[in-house]
């Protein structure tokens, strides 16, 4: 008996679907970020605070894609971070939330735009941390992002809370602003939301990134 | 154990072999939860209705989900796990302002099955996924998801019953009803088979 044309045809729809792979190293990287998102569950196997440099600066290159792409339907940019978004999956991309305090729902003071760096003290026998990176920045925006992308704002304001204590990141810090507006907004925060929105407008006129940080101004 | 630098620092571009990491008390290892469920975590969420890179995105999400509760998993009721933080991941990506544009996302992606197998069948399949994607978007979330383990992962009643937490009576009930409402659509929409006339 010849086989019914709806059933073949649904047969194949669901071929189809079962003979579709994932992205190339899309398995690897879940495995990265797994494993990186379970050493920070057990701090005893964690090393310290240069292993997450470590781990910020190797996945960081890629992550610049990421930031431009959360900021580019909103026709916003802010020159660095407008990478080529090809790059933003050539790499492991870590989606977990830096092992950081708790996030801070309240609304942080905000700083003006890149300031120049401080002179750090220095002493004879003062050892210089590390400069924090551009790459670092990024990296910790683009797990703000990823997990803001992914509805979990709880790790979004983790990660920027990350951003501001521990990196004291600058060269990004409209973005991150940007990012934790949103994250407040969408972890139904509208009130922190507007008024972080509100000091970012007042603080920054001529910054780009104005007009989507009025958006969530309420009047 | 001492464990190597890459391991320890979780060089990105070292392949680590299964195994290698630490397994929770329950026995469970990330490296194996990953390596057995990876697939069926991915094609789930992308039945369910995300984007390539969502699906991807959403994977690596159930996994990190995974990792911080390793100790909690049951290795008997692994899949059941990834699959509940599955429906939970996609409810919040698609929840999420992330609609893409499916055709775009395919243009984009690096798919090797689909790379191999020359431009038309390459169309077909991309027409064929996208007519099913339209469909099972038609259907109830319940339908959908029971349609998705029947037909995608080829699962047996039972077992769907058992990732969906209802009696096997309903499981088979609701997959019954699916199958119908899928075979009304189709019929609906056959004027798009990607296939041609070869019906």
């Amino acid at each position: 008996m010849k086989p019914d044309p709806l059933d073949r045809l649904s047969a194949r729809l669901f071929d189809a679907a079962r003979s579709e792979a994932p992205p190339r190293g899309a398995e690897q990287r879940a495995l990265e970020a797994a494993r990186l998102e379970s050493s920070q569950r057990r701090p005893a196997n964690a090393a310290p605070s240069a292993r997450r440099k470590w781990l910020a600066a190797g996945f960081g290159v890629a992550l610049a894609a990421g930031t431009a792409l959360w900021l580019r339907p909103k026709e916003a940019s802010v020159g660095i971070s407008a990478e080529p978004s090809s790059i933003a999956r050539a790499r492991p991309e870590p989606r977990s939330a830096p092992p950081v305090e708790a996030p801070s729902a309240a609304v942080p003071a905000l700083q003006p735009m890149p300031t120049p760096p401080k002179p750090r003290a220095s002493g004879p026998a003062a050892i210089q941390p590390a400069p924090v990176t551009l790459t670092e920045e990024l990296s910790a925006l683009k797990v703000a992002s990823s997990a803001l992308s992914a509805g979990d704002t709880r790790a979004a304001l983790a990660a920027l809370d990350h951003y501001d204590r521990v990196l004291k990141g600058k060269k990004m810090r409209a973005e991150a602003t940007l990012l934790r507006i949103e994250a407040l907004s969408r972890a139904g925060q509208a009130e922190a939301a507007s008024a972080l929105a509100q000091r970012f407008v007042e603080q920054n006129p001529g910054n780009p990134l104005v007009d989507r940080a009025r958006s969530f101004v309420h009047e | 154990m001492a464990r190597s630098r890459d391991e320890v620092i979780g060089n990105p571009t070292k392949v680590v072999p299964a195994g290698t990491s630490e397994p929770a008390a329950s026995g469970l290892s990330i490296n194996s939860l990953v390596a057995q469920h990876y697939g069926f975590v991915w094609r789930i969420l992308r039945g369910l209705g995300l984007s390539r890179t969502d699906a991807e995105d959403a994977t690596q999400q159930v996994f990190m989900i995974a990792a911080r509760k390793l100790d909690e998993i049951d290795p008997n009721r692994a899949r059941s796990f990834v699959y509940g933080a599955a429906l939970r991941v996609a409810n919040n990506a698609r929840r999420g302002l992330r609609r893409r544009r499916e055709v775009l996302d395919y243009e984009t992606s690096d798919e090797p099955e689909l790379e191999s197998r020359g431009p038309e069948k390459m169309a077909e399949l991309v027409q064929a996924r996208l007519l099913l994607s339209q469909i099972l978007d038609k259907l109830p979330e319940n339908q959908r998801r029971v349609i998705v383990l029947a037909e995608i992962e080829q699962l047996e009643v039972p077992e769907i019953a058992a990732l969906e937490g209802v009696p096997v009576g309903t499981a088979a009930s609701r997959l019954r009803i699916a199958r119908e409402k899928f075979r009304a659509l189709l019929a609906g929409m056959r004027d798009q088979n990607p296939f041609g006339d070869d019906q």
